[in-house]
């Protein structure tokens, strides 16, 4: 793995390497040159396998991390390729032409964090949720439990109490020894 | 390179085939999401030409749970119990894969018994999945029999999980910092006794299925996934592997206990259903022996699970991980990612029938007849779970 | 395609004379397996109610409901988990982390009902068709959720404790204090034993998360000396602890004693930074003892000017001249005390009211008067000989040992009684080199003393002889005390009731020894109040008669500590004092009385 962190280095900017087991790393690319670290990882470096693409929510940092785990047949290895991009105008290019899968990763993706990849295959159509009216579902800021408790309503009926507070009210109520 | 056969389009333009549904040469058709035929709650949108396929859309969302949302707001350890409705077949899977990534990042070490009780249950739970397959793909060649009674010894390897654990289906057995109980008495027994059925059941099968005209006429030569095609479209398991590709996790990368157990990968070559099946038929057996080798190692009086910081205000440093194990369906992962507060801030459930079920299937079923759609979809033994999770 | 791949499918039907696999009636015939996760199963009288079941629960299934005919007490909220049964997903995580044990699952599993609210339940409290069936699911084998272990304390040897009146407990450190800390499960039972009603699990949990500043704040709501009671106090929280019912309980005191160890004087001000504006009005407090040191202290926080008068010649009170310091450092006590004088509380030792200054005048010049002044005396053995030079009260020689002025014990001590000054002047008697048994009239268990201080001094070779009462002393040969007793047996007063010690006719001992140290329990004196003031104040066997804001039946004089509560320990004056305070505030800010 080090000689290929070697490798490329010497063609991109990377950083942040992080060796998390002996057959596992994480690196970060910008942005820029992420389709083309990984077309050389996949057509140079035998990272043949595209084991999936997903994002993370660093809403704190107006940020989406993006990661491109890759995998290599040859020497079991996995690499997680991070690349961040800005959260505001999430927009990243598509890597639909270098694996089948990757659209309906795309896809997804977009419908829940609203992160577009122009040109990727049906990335507009509806993938899980159709007709869906709020901000992408798996964004940080969407909040499920308002959700659902403005969407649908609860039994009636269930009441629970803090221990310590009932305790209180039954053997100390304000005040009392 | 694999593209398919679309010479019965009456216009190809821009690599898109131009399908004028008012033409009367072509019908809509769905199949599923209620369909017998479909692999779970997912749906096929079909343009049929006659009885052949012409166009495929999968549709997913029927069963949409949004698992991964749902794990961002509890603690890890109320995730233990969520994680293995992911997945009704084969629940283990995800209840490792969840406990082996939480205790990597925590930085966890786990006996290494419970680590032996981990890799009984997932071979368990590997032939488990593949007698519900089994009995899936048979029915769906219209071999109704064999559905009933892979899905009886199905339920004797239930049977034992529930003495095991407790829960039939859902087992909740591996929780982080180990496994939650030992063997109950005389389980080796109970389950020397069930494996010796499935033997005999696998037997019938063989006469009934595998040496069955009928079936071999439809299964040889369908759905064929040629080695280009394996990378492409992200192929793995046993599909790969009946392709000739060498790629079981459980070889290549091994977790668990499976460096120290004895068996090779198993692969084929024709990479159509039928090979497919044997396989996975061969694997069935390969599950039983290493069930078999397994039991040697168990011994309840030794540790079983180590203690966890207080799991009820249990923060796990910042960091990141990608766990993967070999499922009845191939490569399957957790990508979990910690931020140091109680909370995981993000779970990603990786499932093979991702690809499978989605881009593959929808270019490998043109030119298919309709009639063997079913028989081509639990060929790909794809759940919809792992794609909407 | 062979022949044989055409007729071997007709193997199928040999199934057909088979016996099928069904089961005829799976609904009676099928219990669920011995560990089966069935409907749950509470133990009413084993469960206490602390809530950890619902806490740990991911589909907020749990309620904590009152159950008719369960009581609410010190040792139980009084509240029972009930579950609802369209949210449970049978994960029995509940049943692993529950603290006593009395949560489980029976095997039973199937239940049709056209009513959905028929589906919550009171486990174990409610009749159901599962009610005494067997037990399904329970805590496997070599797994547990709660850590039962408590992080061992760092102790001075006993050997080389003796020797000198060093600190025996030294301390946790921070490693150790945050694994203690992680073990709590923040139920709050503990809330209402402690006479303070401290908030134990909001500090245990800022030591959690390595809050010093917020832990310290959140001691000072309700307790000025922490320093202290995080060594001396009674810790009747850590009896009622949740993880105690199957473990060892949070060393709640030992993790007060870690906070306030982290910080020194200029931080706790600086913590604390008091913004009260003065509102001008003036308060006396009489002793400065925990009780009128807390009252002190919280009526200068909401702007009150406050006195305190102390005959000794330093604050402290029983504290400082009755703990002895291998249990409560001075520095750590003035630590306490220097805190609160920073906050401007003004102090004016080496008055005596009622001797150097008059109570009236006190009365005349302050708006209102906090009475504090504690046990000063000590109960008499009411036999003969008791007045014997050689014969001495416990707290005698603990003041006289924290003043300086070492006494001569002699060889060999008898010391009387059970309680913690009979183990205080037990072990300093140790320490003052002489041989010690403690004579006591009923049995060990009996003993008013501290766990822990009754094996500390036998750590510490004090001997113990129980069911013994002294009868007489007298003068023997060299100077010698001869201390005549008796052995008792324990008589049964019927249910509810002490068994009491009765005399065994002719089974007399005698011990000659040097000294005779009497620790039957102290009483207060009243001489510093007046005539008139005196009579207008109702007591109760010599304790005072106050509401529950410490308000005597004289609105102007409010009173606490020892000579108000039957508990008679530190933090029990310190809840006085703060209750006082609030008493005085709303006595003098609206003028009325409370009651
Ligand atoms: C030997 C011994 C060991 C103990 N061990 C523990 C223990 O381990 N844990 C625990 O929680 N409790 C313990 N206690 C009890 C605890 O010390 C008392 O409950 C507590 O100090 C009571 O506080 P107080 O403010 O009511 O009275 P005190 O602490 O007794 O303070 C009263 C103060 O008033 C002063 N005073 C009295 N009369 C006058 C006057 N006329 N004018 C001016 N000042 C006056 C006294 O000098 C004294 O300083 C122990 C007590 C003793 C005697
Ligand atoms: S079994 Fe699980 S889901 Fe059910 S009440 Fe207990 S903790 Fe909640
Ligand atoms: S955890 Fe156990 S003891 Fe506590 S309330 Fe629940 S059932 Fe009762």
């Amino acid at each position: 793995m080090k000689e290929i962190i070697q490798r490329l280095k010497q063609q991109f900017t990377i950083s942040n390497v992080n060796q998390q087991r002996v057959d596992l790393t994480f690196l970060s690319v910008k942005k820029e040159q992420a389709v083309s670290l990984i077309s050389y990882l996949r057509d140079f470096e035998k990272f043949s396998h595209l084991v999936f693409l997903t994002a993370v929510d660093r809403v704190e940092d107006i940020q989406f991390q993006l990661t491109y785990m890759l995998h290599n047949y040859n020497t079991h290895q996995d690499l997680g390729i991070r690349v961040l991009i800005d959260r505001e105008k999430a927009e990243m290019a598509s890597i639909h032409h270098l694996w089948k899968q990757a659209g309906t990763y795309q896809r997804e993706l977009k419908e829940m964090f609203g992160i577009d990849f122009p040109g990727s295959p049906r990335v507009d159509e509806s993938f899980i949720l159709e007709g869906w009216d709020n901000i992408p579902p798996m964004r940080r800021d969407f909040d499920t439990k308002k959700y659902s408790e403005e969407t649908y309503f609860p039994r009636p009926g269930r009441e629970s109490h803090d221990p310590e507070s009932y305790m209180k009210s039954k053997l100390y109520p304000e005040g009392d020894a | 390179m694999f593209t398919p056969d679309r010479s019965k389009y009456p216009e190809i333009v821009d690599g898109k085939a131009v399908i004028d549904l008012d033409s009367g040469k072509y019908l809509k058709l769905w199949q599923g999401p209620q369909h017998p035929g479909v692999t779970g709650n997912m749906s096929l949108e079909l343009i049929v030409c006659g009885d052949e396929v012409v166009d495929c859309k999968t549709h997913v969302g029927y069963l949409h749970r949004g698992f991964e949302k749902l794990m961002e707001r509890r603690k890890f350890i109320q995730n233990f119990p969520i994680v293995c409705r992911i997945c009704v077949p084969e629940p283990d899977t995800n209840e490792y894969l969840y406990a082996a990534a939480v205790e990597e990042v925590a930085g966890i070490k786990i006996p290494e018994q419970a680590k032996w009780l981990r890799t009984l249950n997932m071979e368990m739970s590997r032939l488990t999945s593949y007698l519900m397959w089994i009995g899936g793909h048979a029915g769906a060649f219209g071999l109704g029999p064999i559905g009933q009674w892979a899905v009886t010894h199905r339920d004797y390897m239930l049977d034992l999980f529930e003495e095991w654990t407790g829960g039939r289906v859902y087992h909740m057995y591996m929780i982080p910092g180990g496994v939650r109980n030992i063997l109950p008495d005389g389980f080796d027994r109970r389950l020397e006794d069930t494996l010796q059925k499935i033997e005999k059941l696998m037997s019938e099968i063989e006469k009934v299925m595998l040496n069955n005209a009928v079936f071999k006429m439809r299964a040889v030569g369908l759905g064929i996934i040629t080695k280009d095609m394996i990378d492409r479209y992200g192929v793995v398991g046993p599909i790969a592997r009946a392709a000739g590709m060498k790629r079981d996790v459980r070889k290549n990368s091994p977790y668990l206990m499976y460096e120290h157990l004895d068996f090779d990968i198993i692969t084929g070559t024709k990479s159509d259903a039928y090979e497919r099946l044997l396989v996975r038929f061969r694997e069935m057996f390969q599950s039983i022996d290493l069930i078999r080798q397994i039991m040697k190692y168990i011994d309840n009086s030794k540790n079983i699970h180590t203690k966890l910081p207080n799991v009820l205000h249990w923060k796990i440093p910042a960091g990141e991980t990608y766990v993967k194990a070999e499922s009845t369906r191939g490569e399957y992962g957790y990508f979990v990612v910690t931020d140091g507060s109680e909370l995981p801030r993000r779970v990603y459930v990786r499932g093979p029938s991702y690809s499978h079920a989605v881009a593959l299937l929808e270019d490998l079923i043109i030119n298919v007849n309709i009639a063997d759609v079913a028989g081509l979809m639990t060929s790909l033994h794809t759940y919809p779970p792992e794609i909407e999770r | 395609m062979s022949l044989k791949d055409i007729l071997s499918p007709f193997y199928v039907w040999k199934r057909a004379f088979e016996k099928p696999y069904t089961t005829a009636n799976p609904l009676t015939d099928r219990p669920g397996a011995p560990r089966y996760r069935g409907f749950h199963d509470n133990d009413m009288e084993k469960c206490i109610g602390c809530g950890t079941c619902a806490d740990i629960c991911q589909n907020a299934a749990i309620d904590m409901v009152p159950v008719e005919g369960i009581q609410t007490s010190k040792e139980d909220s009084g509240l029972r988990p009930k579950i609802d049964y369209g949210r449970c997903c049978w994960c029995a995580l509940c049943v692993d982390i529950c603290t006593t044990n009395s949560l489980n699952m029976t095997r039973e599993y199937t239940w049709v009902d056209t009513d959905p609210d028929k589906f919550r339940i009171l486990a174990g409290a409610q009749e159901n068709f599962w009610t005494g069936k067997e037990t399904g699911y329970k805590l496997g084998e070599g797994y547990k959720l709660l850590d039962h272990d408590r992080i061992t304390m760092p102790m001075v040897d006993p050997k080389e404790g003796i020797k000198s009146f060093i600190e025996l407990v030294k301390g946790y450190s921070k490693e150790q204090a945050i694994k203690e800390a992680d073990r709590c499960v923040q139920c709050g039972l503990c809330i209402a034993t402690c006479p303070a009603h401290m908030d134990i699990p909001n500090y245990i949990k800022a030591i959690r998360e390595d809050n010093i500043p917020e832990a310290v704040r959140i001691l000072y709501e309700t307790n000025p000396m922490s320093a202290t009671c995080g060594r001396i106090c009674t810790h009747r929280c850590e009896e009622v602890c949740s993880i105690g019912v199957n473990g060892d309980p949070i060393a709640i005191r030992w993790l007060k004693r870690y906070i306030i160890d982290q910080v020194d004087r200029k931080e706790i001000a600086k913590i604390l930074r008091n913004e009260f504006k003065p509102n001008g009005k003036k308060v006396a407090v009489i002793g400065a003892g925990p009780a009128g040191l807390s009252a002190a202290y919280y009526l200068t926080t909401v702007g009150y000017s406050v006195t305190i008068f102390e005959t000794n010649e330093k604050a402290g009170g029983m504290v400082r001249y009755g703990i002895p310091e291998y249990r409560m450092p001075y520095e750590q006590l003035d630590k306490d005390i220097d805190a609160i004088l920073d906050m401007g509380v003004e102090l004016k030792t080496g008055v005596e009211i009622g001797v150097t200054e008059s109570f009236d005048d006190i009365y005349k010049n302050y708006d209102a008067v906090f009475l504090s002044v504690g046990l000063q005396d000590s109960y008499s053995l009411s036999i003969t000989g008791e007045h014997l030079p050689g014969v001495i009260p416990g707290i005698q020689l603990l003041d006289d040992v924290t003043k300086g002025q070492i006494p001569d014990l002699g060889k060999k001590v008898i010391v009387i009684g059970g309680g913690n000054t009979a183990m205080d002047a037990a072990r300093t008697a140790r320490r003052l080199a002489a041989n010690v048994t403690i004579l006591y009239r009923r049995r060990e268990e009996d003993m008013p003393a501290d766990q822990e201080e009754i094996e500390e001094a036998k750590r510490e070779g004090v001997k113990f002889i129980t069911r013994a009462i002294p009868v007489h002393i007298d003068l023997g040969e060299n100077k010698k005390i001869i201390l005549h007793w008796n052995k008792a047996e324990m008589l049964d007063q019927g249910p509810g009731k002490r068994p009491k010690p009765v005399l065994i006719v002719g089974e007399a001992y005698t011990e000659a020894v040097d000294t005779v140290i009497s620790a039957i329990g102290q009483s207060p004196i009243y001489k510093l109040l007046p005539e008139e003031i005196g009579s207008q104040i109702k007591f109760k066997r010599e304790k005072v008669i106050t509401d529950k804001y410490g308000q005597t039946s004289l609105p102007k004089i409010f009173a606490g500590g020892d000579i108000v509560n039957d508990i008679a320990d530190a933090i029990s004056a310190i809840a006085d004092g703060h209750r006082a305070a609030q008493g005085i505030d709303l006595y003098l800010s609206k003028q009325v009385k409370v009651k």
